[in-house]
């Protein structure tokens, strides 16, 4: 029932690494090593980071919107809350991508990003005489919780929800569960500043003074793979079950009816971490690396990531709809992510990881 | 949502050999060869990175790896509170929402940081006797294993309150050490436990190579089987036997911390009932069924048995990671006094899998999983003192050591042993004891070279 697109197997190159002799770790010779510093530097530095720490503020703005209901809610307050929700999603959507580190061994994920919602319960808790702080809130399974808990009580059922729906209790829960998420998104952030944990430290710093990578190579496997897994996470997930069981209820952000932005921006984080950019950030990214080994591959994957950006932007009206009434739409979509993980997965790969 | 991640593996590549590394060791290692690396045969990926447990065998055929991918969506489906549409029938009472969570990266859990809740580590309990099968017996009230976790309007069983205490050592060159030994007290029981309840904590262990593990043939192990230690050496691995729900009948235990479960499908099945709460055909009961707290409805099957099947195929098909550094002289010492500690002994370096049924992929390999699969004593300090099916209170399955030098980099942590309370490989070493104290014993003796030399050889699997 999961279509997966099956790649051939690459003829593996079968080139001879040769081992230098040293008295710590044995790594290949690495021509690319000071190029691949300076690209993982800036990954850390120039993308990751400045994703968490977007993510972090966007935050803040969606608890402030929020708070801001509490004081009598009009639909121009409540609009405001939902495109708070929007902003916050697409620095999370963009860090899709890079699902490695502290937000995954920390156990952060669960806390902004589960799915389901577990209705049943967030109906019983609201239903309750439990008094919502955050701290109640920090105690609850993650599907009580983030961004999709969060979508739906703001955006009701296919961001129907008038502001005259929205009752007391609906808004004592989203202050307390968006101020439980702002502190996840603070935690995930701080794991990677230099004050905090300094992951990105680790990172940058991988085959040298890094703990956690002690060769280049994991990390550069770290960020293909992570480029990969989200074409994956897209492709076959996110756009194929809802496709398949033509099934709404099976749409990430059914509620908000944001998934094209959301598969948009878990494409772009490919892009960031391809190019090296981010916002008005520049710096090195994967694609010097393919570059300089093979250009023509470097300009089809630029090519690639567009395509698959352009393809989703027009599944329309938009994607919950046009699972039912534009399914074309949805398969060029889905081929044009398919494409760039074989990539991704094939040449890439191949290329940089041998 | 955590993204799967199914890549092609590529071919592993033999690593050249280069003549005239002058390491300055005494003994000779055996030369590596490109067998040595690849530690799960065939079903060997070259990838140490984060996602080093996440792949696909690169040798799957096309029904198996669509199979597979399949049950990476089943291993990471969230589990919600019915009626929902989607995921439904979490609960009552559980221990975590999917299996993801738990095996974190389909890797390694781990007791938890301070101020969270116990989430990839959970506690068996029994009290003395056996069920009619042989196994634990059920406390009355809460069952066989302790769920910390309940939907709205359930109690949880209880949780568990941990303390450590420090425990000083020294090696015989003089430099201390410091081993943690916990202490663990139920608290918060929904309602009070009996005396005599015996709680057994259990580490979620990684989920990589399982199926090659499940293809070694019956005779292999019990060829490493010494019950009455016929060859004096103080080791004398031997066999659990455990109840087989689908067979119905006894069968020889693999998986577990205890070898308690006979095959990947009981231990899914398993998995998704004592830790999620959720009904299959093979445990169509909730845990808590009888119990004061729980409704008396029956549940329908909440998995059906195609992602029952899926889910265990994930485990049987994800690639064992290669090893790394094998050129590396220190890594090559550390494999002379690996041996020379025993530690094979146990973690036996080489196994053979026999033919698998409808899956040429795990048939005929040759494998480095470091385990016998076997029962050993490891001694009053690691014992639970809880009885499961045959496995006394002071016994142990070897644990595979495949992949365990990626434990950093795949989960963050380097806490090792069923409940975690080693801090990093040597505090794990220096727990062994039972069977395993001379090899304990031994490691404490050596110079400080060759002890870093045993930890580089260990963080090359």
């Amino acid at each position: 029932m999961n279509y997966r697109f099956r790649i051939p197997f690459a003829a593996a190159l079968l080139a001879a690494t040769i081992v230098a002799c040293s008295d710590s770790t044995t790594e290949p010779v690495d021509t690319d090593a000071q190029t691949t510093t300076a690209i993982l530097n800036d990954l850390a530095y120039k993308v990751i980071l400045p994703t968490y720490v977007e993510l972090d503020q966007k935050a803040q703005t969606l608890a402030d919107a929020v708070a801001a209901l509490q004081t009598g809610i009009t639909d121009a307050k409540l609009e405001a809350a939902r495109q708070a929700w929007r902003d916050a999603r697409r620095p999370w959507e963009q860090s899709e991508g890079f699902l490695f580190g502290p937000v995954d061994t920390k156990g952060i994920d669960p806390s902004i990003d589960s799915w389901p919602v577990n209705k049943t319960d967030l109906d019983a808790v609201l239903a309750s005489s439990a008094t919502l702080t955050k701290e109640y809130i920090d105690g609850l399974e993650g599907t009580q919780k983030g961004f999709h808990t969060i979508e739906y009580l703001i955006f009701g059922t296919n961001a129907t929800k008038p502001a005259s729906a929205m009752t007391p209790r609906e808004i004592e829960y989203l202050v307390a569960v968006t101020q439980s998420f702002k502190a996840a998104t603070a935690q995930l952030r701080q794991s990677w500043e230099a004050s905090g944990d300094n992951f990105a430290a680790q990172f940058a710093n991988a085959g040298g003074t890094s703990t956690i990578y002690t060769s280049q190579r994991s990390a550069l496997e770290d960020i293909v793979g992570g480029m990969a897994g989200i074409c994956d996470e897209v492709a076959n997930g996110k756009i194929n079950d809802p496709l398949t069981l033509q099934d709404r209820t099976r749409e990430e952000s059914q509620f908000s009816n944001n998934s094209n932005a959301d598969f948009q921006d878990n494409i772009r984080s490919v892009k960031n971490l391809y190019l090296g950019t981010y916002g008005a950030n520049s710096g090195k990214g994967v694609s010097q690396l393919v570059a300089a080994k093979n250009s023509t591959l470097d300009a089809r994957v630029r090519a690639e990531i567009d395509a698959a950006i352009a393809a989703i932007g027009a599944m329309q009206p938009s994607f919950g709809e046009a699972i039912f009434n534009n399914k074309a739409s949805v398969t060029a979509a889905q081929a044009a992510v398919l494409k760039l993980q074989a990539t991704f997965e094939g040449e890439v790969t191949a290329t940089l990881l041998p | 949502m955590i993204s799967r991640y199914s890549i092609t593996a590529i071919a592993l590549l033999g690593l050249a050999l280069v003549a005239g590394c002058n390491g300055d060791s005494t003994t000779e290692p055996t030369p590596p060869s490109a067998d040595d690396a690849r530690s799960g045969g065939e079903m060997t990926i070259m990838n140490a990175s984060s996602a080093a447990f996440s792949f696909p065998a690169p040798n799957l055929d096309g029904e198996a790896f669509n199979l597979h991918a399949e049950g990476d969506a089943a291993f990471e489906a969230t589990f919600v509170t019915a009626p929902a549409s989607v995921n439904a029938g979490l609960g009552p009472v559980y221990n975590n929402t999917s299996c993801i969570s738990c095996h974190a990266r389909d890797g390694r859990g781990r007791p938890p940081y301070a101020g969270e809740n116990f989430s990839s580590m959970l506690f068996r309990i029994s009290i003395p006797g056996t069920d009619s099968d042989g196994g634990p017996n059920p406390v009355p009230g809460f069952g066989g294993q302790l769920q910390n976790r309940s939907v709205f309007g359930i109690p949880a069983e209880g949780t568990i309150s941990t303390t450590y205490i420090e425990r000083q050592g020294t090696f015989a060159d003089g430099q201390s050490y410091t081993l943690r030994e916990p202490r663990y007290v139920v608290e918060s029981s929904y309602r009070p436990t009996p005396a005599g309840m015996m709680i057994s904590p259990r580490i979620a262990p990684p989920v990589v190579g399982l199926g090659l593990l499940e293809a070694v043939p019956e005779s292999a192990l019990l060829a490493n089987a010494d019950e009455a230690d016929h060859d004096g050496d103080g080791i004398s691995g031997r066999a659990n036997y455990v109840w087989d729900v689908k067979e119905g009948k006894q069968a020889i235990g693999r998986f577990g911390w205890k070898a308690n479960t006979p095959s990947l499908l009981q231990q899914a099945a398993a998995a998704y009932n004592n830790d999620m709460g959720i009904t299959s055909t093979m445990f169509p009961l909730e845990t808590c069924h009888g119990q004061p707290q729980c409704d008396t409805t029956s549940d329908d099957p909440e998995v059906d048995e195609q992602t029952l099947k899926a889910a265990a195929h994930y485990t049987a098909t994800l690639a064992v990671p290669a090893r790394r550094s094998l050129n590396n002289p220190q890594v090559q010492r550390g494999q002379v006094v690996f041996r020379a500690a025993s530690c094979n002994r146990c973690h036996v370096e080489t196994l053979q899998t026999g033919i698998a049924p409808n899956a040429p992929y795990l048939s005929n390999q040759t494998i480095h999983p470091y385990t016998d699969l076997l029962l050993h004593d490891m001694g009053e300090g690691l014992a639970d003192n809880r009885p499961d099916y045959l496995a006394n209170g002071r016994e142990w399955r070897t644990q595979p050591l495949w992949g365990i030098g990626l434990t950093r980099i795949v989960n963050g942590h380097t806490f090792f042993l069923h409940d975690g309370r080693a801090r990093d490989l040597m505090e794990a070493i220096l727990w062994h004891g039972g069977e395993a104290e001379a090899s304990r014993n031994y490691v404490q003796q050596l110079p400080r070279t060759d002890r870093d030399a045993l930890i580089a050889f260990l963080e090359s699997l």
